[in-house]
């Protein structure tokens, strides 16, 4: 991993954190790029919803969630890992410039 | 997250629109089904593309579901088309708008057009019927069945759907059950007021039907055109109740040819 994405999984990591502790009150999951958004971490689609407004106001406009999400089919949403976010956040974020 | 207050609860709603930063065509209200739904399966299918067609892009949890407000009574039709309306009102949409609805959604959606025929540019029911005199019974018979499962043997119903439908439409229908034991919506929903067949007929703006081939729904289409003065129905092969998330593309593509045919005739 290379140093981008080490600072993008922080930040990452930590608005997962605030996610699932102010919706379960859960305050010690383990995150790292292998991480599944459905099975691990058990989120509903709408906290990725909530993500999605997480990751804006941290990026800005350039990383959309929903057109990333939207993309996609049904089971690859189903099996999307931190790890695939990272990577489109780093991508995003290289491409704004 | 958006809250917008109505007076009578806090309801989740998102808003997209066009990226870079043009006025928006027309506004599209999309309002999704019961139990398992929510904003959510428009959120990351229909309404980014909607967005970058240039559509104001209007999403919102229906009460009990999603992030909005779950008051333990007021689950009838009308109750949810009250809702609508008042959220409509608040966000200051006053001109006419393309109501997009899934399932029970798409009984809202119409149900808000028959009340409100001027406020209604077109209505797209994605596998969905207005509230005849027929559909009641019928979605108070399925609420019974699923509520009774769950009812007596939870663990056990739960098991059954997470071998058979998957992990997460099990903690689906966890979230389901919750809301239906919490709430008086599995006795509110089958005593709601229906339409008359005239009062179907008198919605008069496009209406869309698209279903799933292999849904029990689509035998509904011949009706839906016969009875509405301006009707066409799609059916999708290979799909049954979930067509709007399993085949997005093309659902989403009706839809948006609907809309710009009724925003040309419009002018």
């Amino acid at each position: 991993m290379n140093p981008q994405e080490q600072a993008v999984l922080a930040d990452i990591t930590d608005l997962l954190t605030k996610l699932l502790e102010d919706e379960y009150g859960l305050d010690d999951v383990e995150i790292d790029m292998a991480t599944t958004f459905n099975r691990d971490l058990e989120l509903e689609s709408i906290d990725l919803v909530t993500l999605a407004g997480l990751l804006e106001e941290k990026y800005g406009r350039q990383v959309n969630f929903a057109e990333f999400l939207a993309g996609m089919e049904f089971d690859e949403i189903i099996e999307l890992t931190v790890g695939r976010l990272v990577e489109y956040v780093v991508q995003s974020l290289k491409a704004a410039g | 997250m958006a809250i917008v207050d109505t007076g009578q609860l806090r309801l989740h709603v998102q808003r997209m629109g066009p990226r870079d930063g043009s006025a928006p065509t027309a506004t599209v209200v999309l309002v999704h089904g019961l139990l398992t739904d929510s904003l959510a399966s428009y959120y990351f299918t229909i309404a980014p593309p909607f967005a970058a067609a240039g559509l104001d892009v209007i999403m919102y949890d229906l009460r009990g579901h999603g992030r909005s407000g779950r008051p333990e009574s007021g689950y009838t039709l009308d109750d949810n088309i009250d809702d609508l309306e008042a959220l409509l009102d608040r966000l200051e949409v006053t001109g006419p708008v393309h109501l997009v609805g899934n399932s029970y959604g798409g009984t809202i959606a119409f149900g808000y057009a028959a009340r409100h025929p001027e406020r209604a540019a077109s209505v797209s029911l994605i596998e969905s019927e207005p509230a005849s005199a027929t559909w009641a019974p019928k979605l108070g018979g399925i609420l019974q069945r699923v509520l009774h499962q769950l009812a007596h043997n939870e663990d056990d119903a739960l098991a059954w759907i997470t071998v058979h439908r998957g992990h997460n439409t099990a903690r689906l229908a966890k979230g389901a059950a919750r809301l239906a034991r919490e709430t008086s919506l599995p006795q509110d929903i089958p005593a709601s007021r229906v339409l008359t067949e005239d009062q179907i007929a008198a919605v008069r703006c496009p209406v869309l039907g698209v279903y799933g081939g292999d849904s029990d729904l689509a035998l509904l289409a011949p009706w839906l055109e016969k009875v509405l003065p301006d009707c066409r129905t799609v059916v999708v092969p290979g799909h049954e109740h979930s067509v709007l998330v399993e085949a997005a593309g093309v659902v989403g593509g009706h839809i948006l040819e609907l809309i710009e045919k009724a925003q040309v005739a419009a002018r």
